[in-house]
């Protein structure tokens, strides 16, 4: 991969991807090594997009693709560590960042089922209903039902835990 | 009031510490260290197979009453293991902290060796493998005298001109020495094909990673 790829083609996309691979990550190895498969991967598919949709939205798509690909095959290894599926228990990543709601929101979104998450970011990266289905491979009406019901449970989540 | 999550998300963005991108260095070191794993660990339960095939045909070959044909293939099947219990006593010596492209480079070397040492072998093996199944049977005991000889003797009954080398047929020993001249000339395809239909994914697994790291190096 040419640093001139990287540059202009994927570090103006950094920040959403750094954003869902944490959404999916609890470590920062974990965080590491998914950011670098996913950057990766869109280096090796730049051939197959054909400028039907924005190259921002092909890239949140390999994005939410490879962390969904990963997590699966990493589920194994992870419920043996955790007794449900979904991680609720403080890891080093759960300080990922300086701003403490931040990290409580992170906490929160980590609860989400995996589908969900992808949602929610594209959401809270205003992202219009129609791109998110877009990404995410659905319908419009289907998203704007889901972002609601997510909303409600991260709020359920999150209760009295917010400065 | 409760901030909202759109707020939580936007303010806690803004601190310049929450976007940093992680260097990409160490690519593949994962990658390639579960690719090598996985062929060790394939390569290790082949050779268990091996030995364990081997043992239960020796067992069989006695039982039913072929012995040469389980002693032969026996001897030939741990000599092959033998030879590559060795060669992966060289694989274990490839030093994992090298950088992921020299681990895999060495690894590739490794495999191109053993492919090689191989195919040699095979061109032996193969013949050595059809022969023990000719004299196993040859030798194997039918009413008091070896099948080979009740046979050669029932061809002479309907054949009495058939032309006898050392109380075999002529025409048998062609026929027996060109299969094992072919089986020794196609000795190393048949083992190529026989690698890939076992290792096949992981060699392309393997081409993949160094292809696509020889392009991220240019």
């Amino acid at each position: 991969m040419s640093s001139d790829f990287y540059n202009i083609s994927i570090l103006p996309y950094a920040g959403i991807i750094i954003k869902l691979c944490r959404a999916y990550t609890n470590s920062q190895e974990d965080f590491e090594d998914y950011y670098q498969e996913v950057c990766l991967q869109i280096w090796r598919s730049k051939n197959n997009f054909r400028e039907e949709s924005q190259w921002s939205t092909w890239v949140y798509r390999i994005s939410l693709n490879v962390c969904l690909t990963l997590l699966k095959k990493n589920k194994k290894k992870r419920q043996q560590f955790a007794s449900d599926t979904i991680h609720v228990e403080l890891t080093e990543d759960s300080y990922a960042f300086s701003d403490e709601n931040l990290n409580e929101l992170y906490r929160a979104i980590r609860q989400l089922s995996e589908v969900d998450r992808g949602v929610i970011l594209l959401y809270l990266e205003e992202k219009s209903y129609k791109e998110i289905a877009d990404i995410m491979g659905t319908n419009t009406n289907n998203i704007g039902v889901r972002i609601n019901r997510i909303k409600e449970r991260l709020k359920k989540i999150l209760d009295g835990k917010i400065n | 009031m409760e901030k909202s999550i759109e707020n939580i998300w936007k303010e806690g963005f803004l601190k310049s510490d929450a976007l940093l991108a992680p260097k990409i260095n160490n690519l593949y070191n994962q990658k390639s260290i579960h690719v090598i794993d996985k062929f060790k660990r394939m390569f290790k339960i082949n050779l268990i197979a091996i030995v364990a095939f081997s043992i239960i045909f020796l067992i069989v070959s006695f039982i039913v009453g072929i012995p040469w044909m389980g002693i032969l293939f026996f001897i030939a099947l741990n000599i092959l293991v033998m030879i590559n219990k060795k060669l992966l006593t060289g694989l274990e010596k490839i030093d994992k902290g090298d950088t992921s492209y020299q681990y895999l480079k060495a690894f590739n070397l490794w495999i191109k060796k053993q492919v090689s040492i191989n195919k040699r072998i095979s061109t032996f093996l193969y013949p050595i493998i059809f022969m023990s199944f000719i004299i196993g049977f040859w030798f194997k005991d039918a009413e008091g005298v070896f099948l080979g000889k009740r046979l050669v003797n029932e061809i002479l009954i309907g054949f009495p001109d058939v032309y006898l080398i050392y109380g075999i047929p002529l025409l048998g020993i062609v026929v027996v020495l060109i299969i094992s001249v072919l089986l020794a000339i196609f000795g190393g395809r048949i083992y190529q094909w026989d690698l890939n239909i076992v290792y096949g994914r992981v060699f392309k697994k393997l081409e993949e990673l160094l292809a696509d790291m020889e392009r991220l190096n240019d």
